[in-house]
């Protein structure tokens, strides 16, 4: 019979089949016991022994190895375990604080908030007992989101340029433009903030003496969370397979046609993460913040006061105030348990919710991915 | 039957009964049974991806250093289960030597490397070491080459050298069973030659189970030969009768190349 | 049939092209020169007051010409202590990622708990470090209260450093050490970390670089107020580094010549951490040669 159809049929090898090419279930037994002179069984009981190596002692782990080994393991699992531990104990000592901003707690000394007073509210008075935080909120968020405005089409693009077109020279002074820009502490930005980029829009047309607000302070940030978004792109975009772009520069299409209808929608997940890894980088930051942005926590009002000035460049040149630069601002001069200091760490607590967020909307974007 | 039967003097070193093996839900052995006579050279062909490698690792249980895994029926080296024996799978790794399909030296001087099996047992005089290297090295039939650079990085060596010193590592540790993955698929024909001889030299003391693509090489080197299939033993003899009057069918086919 | 219609490149497509090119080359050209301004503009301002004296003379409260000699120190010694405090648990956190956890929902959610904490802004890390050392510990602002809570902002780093350093050993290496019957822990010790080694080594580099600028944990922790001993290894009392001296003299500005003193600082972060960039790759360099 045809050998071919013995193997296009793997079942037909399987005991129970009748042909003569399928020999497996008897012709086992059979081989095996028939290894010469040795007879049937093949019970190893029954043979000479085999004389030992001569064993050199040396070569046995000791007591000690196999308990290091042991030791090890439950050593190296603590480390992860103070890891997990940690988050869940940042979490829990912020809310106890925070949090008592609006339970009655023992040894708290102001009255107990409603949540609506602070989370609604844009009246930021705490000396006249009044706790809206609304303009710190609106502040980080309007800040974060101008310089994400501009730190990631900038960013996103000097990935694409770096994985996809930049020649090798150039690639590689990129990369270390990058790491040394990620490396620069966040007050050097902020005397440079204040120092060098403020005095240049200062008095000008486009704002009144000081000009602190949103503007320099995106600026600054922008290129503060560019490296982050920088590099996670370029991997994105190196990670892509390069059949992609080469099937689309095969049909013709030219270098940016390949990047914007191929390559920017496919690395599109990992873009998205890249943002909003480099927002959560920005809406945390409070040191080069608070050195350029002014620090006043009644912006609203005076945006809404102010005349002098077009509309849109008075909101970007008001002085304001965020989440963190609030907390720099003011955590020093407040008293531990008042209700002015826990409505300070209900607004560390905001942060790190809003970090916990971030990281799982990561999650979501990275699993989209796969799918 | 025309080969007249050879009395095996030898006995045996390893038998497996009944053995089934899976990577989680993914069977990959069944039903095996086979002996492996100590001091012969038994070589195991087959198709790719019909477990062989799987098989040989059996041996000395490295695969669960990295994958759950699930292995049923008797292994037994000098008659005790090697899996539920009461045997260490550390110590069976140093009993049970192994080589790969690719040099794997580490990334340190050819001595650190043939001397690191020792110094995990504590070895740590010098002149202990320094014979334990040079023995290992005359055995794998590398001394003469590199005595004048043991200091030199062993990366910086040739693939042959490399797998060599890979077979001397392994034996420094005194191993009374050497486990050998297609050990010259990358290497060129003198290197492998180099390898063949050694084996034939090695097996004087040592059992070796060695899986080969190459059928010439089985036939070279091997006194057994066991064909595997979708993960189960075909056929297993004689080299030379496996090589000759195989009794299955297929074996005969895959032999002669016409499949696989 | 009618003739195959003749597909042809449209000009304005070209000219996209060309402008997009154009675009790109001038944004990554941008970022060159922002760092270049940067940091010719710090060292610029810097320049003047740069001298030995302003590096080894004590700090005034109220007078100009004061100097930065215990920031210095105290922003070595946190570095180093914190170092000392995160690099155990970062390595036991990564080796166990990377060679013990397996591949199921332990593992991510481990991945997921050092992700957040790696994310969570500094500025929350110092309100922490604050509750728990400062005012539960009873620490007060102190270098020990400074040194663990800086921790905090590495053991993440150096956790993911040394999994993925790890994740890069060869299997096969790995595989030879148990070969030839070494135990796990010795397989991770000799054979696996030492691997690692650079990787982590470099990652070890980054991360005291990131520990020496980071000012809003240690305005929290260690505090606005530095030693008058010099030098002082006490754990227990205040230490301002360069970072916060920075911060400090420019948003306090009872300092007639703040703005000198903080620029001469900056300029000395910025010369620091040029040169751990530049040993970073020095070391990379010669090792890379070496294994070639
Ligand atoms: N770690 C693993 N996890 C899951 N499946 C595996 C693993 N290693 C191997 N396999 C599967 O087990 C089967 C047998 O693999 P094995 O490597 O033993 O084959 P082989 O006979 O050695 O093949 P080759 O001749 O190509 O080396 C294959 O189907 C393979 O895909
Ligand atoms: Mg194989």
């Amino acid at each position: 019979m045809p050998i071919g159809s013995t193997l296009a049929h793997p079942a037909g090898i399987q005991p129970g089949g009748s042909r003569k090419a399928d020999p497996m279930p008897d012709v086992l037994e059979t081989s095996l016991t028939a290894v010469p002179a040795n007879g049937g069984g093949g019970s190893a009981e029954s043979r000479p022994t085999v004389p030992q190596a001569a064993e050199s002692p040396a070569f046995r782990h000791s007591r000690t190895h196999r308990l290091a080994d042991r030791w090890a393991h439950l050593a190296f699992l603590s480390c992860s375990l103070l890891v997990v531990g940690l988050i869940g104990g940042i979490l829990f000592f912020l809310a106890s604080r925070g949090l008592a901003a609006f339970w009655p707690v023992a040894g708290n000394m102001g009255r107990a908030l409603h949540l609506s007073e602070v989370f609604l509210s844009a009246d930021w008075a705490p000396s006249s007992d009044r706790f809206g935080i609304l303009p710190f909120i609106a502040g980080s968020l309007g800040v974060t989101g101008l310089a994400l405005l501009i730190a990631a089409p900038a960013g996103i693009l000097t990935g694409v340029f770096i994985a996809k077109m930049a020649p090798a020279w150039m690639r590689n002074l990129m990369r270390q433009v990058m790491d040394l820009l990620v490396g620069i502490p966040s007050v050097v930005y902020g005397i440079f903030g204040l120092t060098v980029v403020l005095p240049l829009v200062s008095h000008t047309w486009l704002a009144d003496a000081p000009a602190s607000g949103f503007a320099v302070s995106a600026v600054i940030l922008a290129v503060m969370i560019v490296p982050t978004i920088v590099s996670l792109s370029t991997d994105a975009f190196e990670s892509l397979p390069s059949s992609l772009d080469e099937g689309a520069q095969a049909l013709g299409s030219s270098r940016w046609q390949a990047i914007w209808h191929v390559l920017i929608p496919a690395a599109r997940p990992r873009l998205l993460t890249a943002a909003v890894l480099g927002l959560g980088r920005a809406i945390g930051e409070a040191m080069a913040v608070q050195m350029v942005i002014g620090n006043n926590p009644q912006w609203i009002a005076l945006m809404r006061e102010s005349t002098d000035r077009a509309p849109f460049l008075r909101a970007l040149f008001t002085p304001a105030a965020t989440l963190t630069t609030e907390l720099v601002q003011e955590l020093p001069n407040t008293a531990a348990g008042s209700t002015w200091n826990n409505v300070l760490f209900a607004m560390g607590l905001l942060l790190y919710l809003l970090t916990m967020v971030l990281i799982l909307a990561t999650r979501r974007l990275g699993r989209g991915k796969e799918a | 039957m025309l080969i007249p039967t050879v009395p095996e003097t030898k006995p045996i070193k390893l038998s497996v009964r009944n053995m089934a093996f899976s990577y989680g839900e993914k069977k990959v052995l069944d039903g095996l049974s086979l002996d492996i006579h100590a001091e012969r050279v038994t070589a195991i062909i087959g198709p790719s991806g019909c477990g062989k490698s799987t098989f040989l690792k059996c041996f000395n249980r490295i695969h669960e250093v990295s994958s759950a895994v699930n292995v049923s029926g008797d292994m037994l080296m000098d008659g005790v289960d090697i899996y539920r024996g009461g045997i260490d799978e550390v110590d069976l790794r140093r009993r049970v030597g192994m080589v790969f399909q690719k040099p794997n030296p580490f990334p340190k001087s050819i001595y650190e490397n043939v001397a690191f099996g020792p110094r995990l047992f504590g070895v740590s005089d010098r002149t202990s070491l320094d014979g334990i290297v040079e023995d290992a090295l005359r055995k794998a039939a590398l001394w003469d080459e590199v005595k004048d650079r043991l200091k030199e990085s062993a990366t910086g060596m040739s693939g042959g050298q490399q797998q060599r010193l890979c077979i001397a590592r392994a034996l420094a540790v005194n191993p009374e069973v050497l486990l050998m993955d297609e050990p010259c698929s990358a290497l060129d024909p003198i290197a492998t030659a180099k390898i063949e001889d050694l084996i034939g030299e090695l097996k004087e003391n040592l059992t070796i189970v060695i899986v080969t693509h190459n059928m010439q090489q089985a036939a070279r080197v091997s006194d057994y030969t066991a064909f595997f299939w979708l993960g189960k033993l075909v056929e297993m003899d004689l080299t030379e009768r496996i090589f000759t009057t195989p009794r299955v069918q297929m074996t005969e086919d895959y032999i002669t190349g016409r499949f696989g | 049939m009618g003739a195959a219609p003749v597909f042809r490149r449209s000009r304005s497509s070209k000219l996209v092209d060309r402008l997009m090119r154009g675009v790109l080359w001038a944004i990554a050209i941008l970022f060159v020169v922002v760092l270049i301004l940067f940091v010719g503009a710090i060292l610029k301002q810097g320049w003047p007051v740069l001298n030995l004296s302003f590096l080894t003379k004590m700090p005034e409260t109220l007078d100009a010409g004061g100097g930065i000699k215990p920031q210095i120190f105290n922003s070595i010694y946190l570095v180093v202590l914190s170092l000392g405090i995160s690099l155990p648990v970062g390595l036991g956190a990564g080796v166990y990622m990377a060679e013990y956890a397996g591949k199921g929902r332990a593992l991510n959610f481990l991945r997921l708990c050092i992700e957040t904490l790696a994310a969570t802004p500094s500025i929350v890390l110092a309100l922490f470090g604050m509750i728990v050392f400062v005012q539960a510990m009873g620490w007060s602002f102190s270098i020990r209260s400074g040194a663990l809570t800086l921790a905090l902002l590495n053991i993440p780093v150096i956790t993911r450093v040394t999994e993925v350093s790890l994740l890069a050993v060869p299997r096969e290496l790995k595989e030879a050490s148990y070969g030839l019957g070494a135990t796990k822990l010795q397989t991770i010790l000799k054979v696996a970390l030492p691997y690692a080694a650079t990787g982590i080594l470099t990652g070890l580099v980054l991360t005291a670089g990131r520990a020496f600028g980071e000012s809003a944990i240690l305005v929290f922790t260690a505090g606005t107020n530095a030693s008058a001993q010099f030098p002082d290894f006490r754990l227990t009392v205040p230490g301002e580094t360069l970072s916060v001296h920075l911060w400090y003299v420019t948003s306090d500005g009872t300092l007639p010549d703040a703005r000198e003193i903080a620029a001469g600082t900056a300029a000395v972060m910025i010369l620091v951490l040029l040169s751990l960039n530049l040993l970073v790759r020095l070391v990379d360099r010669a090792i890379r040669r070496r294994t070639r």
